[in-house]
């Protein structure tokens, strides 16, 4: 019955056990209120309570003994200090092993409980606390089965006049002695009735004498009454047995009354919605953003304004359709970056230094798919600003640094993209070490000519790696290069800016979601092509004077400045001749500017992505495809990489084969 | 006619196994998230409330106190979730009227034996 539920557990308990890091990450820094010990004890006191529900007995034995340690901490009987929170993570992390055991459906293993038993040890020895036993907390006990079979038992309870108000109907109990065996015999003991004028309606006067035929034991029947303890007087005797004298409301606690009130997570009222559904209506809505194009347009040829006017409203309705779809898919990404923060603690305490992650934006959203791709290329950023960026502590003295170094994650919206900063107060790049190993490993003959920022580039050249020494996290040569293709397949970019001794800044830009686009629409031939709105600067004519040229010169001077341009006729080698006019659309990507030679321009349109087959995915120069309107397929370009074979210098022979073969 | 019982609690687990537990059992089943939510759902015929104590926006101490002050369910049994840490909540908790309790973690079995004490399906 528990299998169905088990997923609802499982992703409940990493939610939890994620809150549960943040909150133990700021008590390890020292800076964290009471709420942030009250939001990791009820992530505890939840995972305990819904792993029982499972029989998960491992786990509710393991997280007990760490609840009732920060029970204590609450109580403030014990200090949360750093050593606390540094074992209280290694609990945690355990507690999430012992989940990630029961996802994978594997029983119980031997080194993992002994690696339980060490921990707990730890936290023992941490809080001087003698070992918490396992939980056994169930308050019906199991039944002592003390009762000759079929022995029978005088039951006589007299119920307190307050017992209805408290929500008890003693009707009930009687029933439910009855599933224990069979009531012989009744009696209603009316003794304690008042006369008529004294009568409370809400009030209980009533007693009963009963005769129950049972084989259970005397426990068992006495936890029949339960509930009523306090509110009725209750007599037990086995008519084996000499009497038995059972008076109710044996529990007496006296302890001090403290509130506590817990700080909850505020997306407690959201809803969870497999993901395939939502993205099964993405994929519907796209459809009906290009069919509701297609009738816009079919309107319009036909001329009735009638028909015009309910198709522009009906499209109007479609963009806010398709708004909210999409925002269903966005998240935040502060949860992403705030796993960051222990990836900072263990990385800077391995390798000796003194590092402090700040995040910024953490409320920025992005598309769910978006935030779980770039979760690796971030890793790698942030490591490499660990490891090269952030100096260590004596360096950073002697240069009139902080001994703690600053990394920090932010994220903002801009015109239509995401951005996404990683950035270091560390040593910055050095100009001359790039330049240097960029001419040892061939990328470059003379870099004299290059501004830095085309320097700063070449880090993100495949097999670049200035790091004197290889360490264990970076530094392996197979970091930036990895971080930009894996950026520019989301169809986003990474600029890089830095100043030597002051630190580096990489910014990953990305578009807001991966699904739909706003796009450019240019013709070629019989072709038709879509551009990234956000990355066309301007359109301005080919001039007749570089037409001529046929593809030996590659470049224009547009307004003083050069403009490099490629012709999407030879890139994908249409075999028609070139148009009366031509078109040069000017593309900044990446800090750079390009052009892209169409034959027309035919406008801007939203556009839903159809990504291209495995078939296709070597292809450079495409991102996908789109069904227009009309029903004509139109490819999306890939601009970053129309880019790089703008720019490389193998540009000459721009022959279909070798620009479409990666 | 079916028993028709309250859930509330703001673990979906608890509430979705507790569910299959009591519907199995025969009852009838409304789950409500937190005390708040609770509240809106006191509607009709309710045999037996079953709320956590601790859950955001209202606990189950102040949904408790509000259920024994509404006219239609003041009489209405109501067995509340703790947990053997939560003493000095249990304290508060008598002190508002409540008499039953299941400490969790407890088994579906050990809450359908609560359950059929105060309302027997």
């Amino acid at each position: 019955m528990t299998d169905t539920a088990l997923p609802t557990f499982i992703a409940e308990s990493r939610e939890l056990l994620a809150e549960m890091e943040v909150a133990l990450l700021e008590c390890e820094q020292g800076n964290a209120g009471p709420e942030a010990v009250n939001a990791i004890f009820r992530a505890a006191h939840t995972i305990k309570g819904s792993s029982g529900l499972f029989g998960l007995d491992g786990i509710v034995a393991f997280t007990h003994v760490v609840e009732s340690v920060l029970d204590r901490v609450r109580a403030a009987a014990l200090p949360m200090d750093r050593a606390l929170a540094a074992i209280l993570l290694e609990c945690r992390d355990h507690i999430e092993r012992l989940v990630g055991v029961v996802a994978d459906g594997k029983a119980d293993d031997g080194d993992l409980i002994a690696a339980g038993e060490r921990l707990l040890q730890k936290l023992n020895m941490h809080t001087g606390g003698s070992s918490a036993s396992a939980a056994n907390t169930d308050v019906v006990a199991t039944a002592a089965y003390a009762a000759a079979p079929g022995e029978r038992w005088h039951i006589s309870v007299m119920f307190h006049t307050e017992v209805l108000r408290n929500g008890m109907d003693p009707l009930s109990f009687i029933r439910y002695l009855s599933t224990l065996g069979e009531i012989t015999h009744l009696q209603l003991n009316t003794e304690r009735l008042p006369s008529p004028e004294d009568f409370d309606a809400e009030a209980c006067y009533l007693g009963f004498e009963i005769e129950l035929a049972s084989q259970e034991g005397r426990q068992r029947i006495e936890g029949a009454f339960e509930f009523v303890r306090e509110d009725c007087t209750l007599q037990i005797r086995s008519k084996a047995q000499a009497a038995y004298e059972a008076t109710a409301g044996r529990e007496a606690e006296t302890r001090d009354a403290r509130s506590a009130r817990d700080i909850k997570s505020a997306d407690n009222r959201s809803l969870r919605v497999d993901g395939d559904k939502l993205d099964k209506l993405i994929d519907l809505i796209g459809e009906l953003v290009t069919a509701g194009a297609a009738t816009t347009i079919t309107a319009r040829k036909a001329g009735l304004s009638e028909l015009n006017e309910s198709t522009l409203r009906l499209a109007r309705l479609v963009e806010e359709v398709r708004d909210q779809a999409l925002k269903l898919r966005m998240v935040q990404i502060g949860p992403t970056f705030s796993r960051f923060q222990r990836v900072v603690r263990d990385v800077a305490r391995e390798i000796g230094k003194e590092i402090r992650l700040e995040i910024g934006g953490a409320e920025t959203e992005l598309d769910k798919t978006l935030i779980e791709s770039i979760t690796d290329p971030l890793t790698h950023l942030v490591r490499n600003a660990i490891d090269h960026g952030i100096e260590t502590a004596d360096v950073r003295r002697a240069r009139g640094k902080g001994a703690e170094g600053v990394v920090r994650l932010e994220a903002y919206h801009d015109s239509g993209s995401v951005v996404i900063e990683v950035a270091d107060d560390g040593g910055g790049l050095k100009r001359e070490r790039i330049l240097a190993k960029a001419i040892e490993r061939g990328l470059i003959t003379d870099g004299s000519s290059l501004t830095d920022s085309q320097v700063f580039a070449l880090i993100f050249e495949p097999g670049f790696s200035t790091a004197e020494q290889v360490t264990n996290l970076s530094g392996r040569g197979v970091g930036m290069d990895v971080v930009k293709r894996n950026v520019n397949a989301l169809r986003g970019t990474v600029e890089l800016d830095s100043k030597e001794g002051e630190g580096t800044t990489v910014r990953i830009r990305l578009p807001l979601t991966l699904a739909i686009i706003d796009g450019f629409l240019v013709g070629v031939g019989g072709s038709s092509f879509v551009i990234p709105l956000e990355l066309v600067e301007e359109c301005v004519e080919l001039g007749d004077e570089h037409r001529s040229t046929d593809g030996e010169q590659r470049y224009i001077n547009l307004r003083g400045a050069v403009l490099p341009f490629i012709r999407l006729r030879e890139m994908f080698a249409i075999r028609s001749t070139a148009a009366r006019r031509e078109s040069i659309v000017v593309i900044r990507c990446a800090g750079q500017r390009f052009g892209i030679v169409v034959d027309e321009l035919l406008g801007e349109l939203q556009t839903v992505i159809k990504p291209l087959s495995r078939l296709f995915s070597r292809i450079r120069g495409i991102g996908g495809s789109t069904i227009l309107g009309t029903g004509q397929l139109a490819l999306i370009l890939d601009v970053p990489s129309l880019l790089d074979l703008c720019l490389s210098s193998s540009q000459a022979p721009v022959a279909p084969r070798i620009a479409l073969a990666d | 006619m079916a028993k028709r019982i309250l859930i509330v609690d703001d673990s979906a687990s608890v509430r979705q196994v507790s569910n299959m537990a009591l519907t199995r059992a025969g009852y009838e089943v409304i789950e409500a998230t937190d005390g708040q939510d609770a509240l809106g759902k006191l509607a009709g015929k309710i045999n037996l409330i079953i709320s956590d104590v601790n859950m955001p926006r209202m606990d189950g101490i102040s949904f408790l106190k509000a259920v024994k002050a509404h006219p239609n369910y003041k009489f209405t049994p109501v067995i509340m979730l703790t947990t053997e840490a939560g003493e000095d909540k249990k304290n508060e908790g008598r002190a508002a009227g409540a008499k039953a309790w299941i400490v969790k973690p407890f088994q579906p079995q050990t809450m359908l034996d609560a359950v059929a004490k105060l309302c027997l399906a």
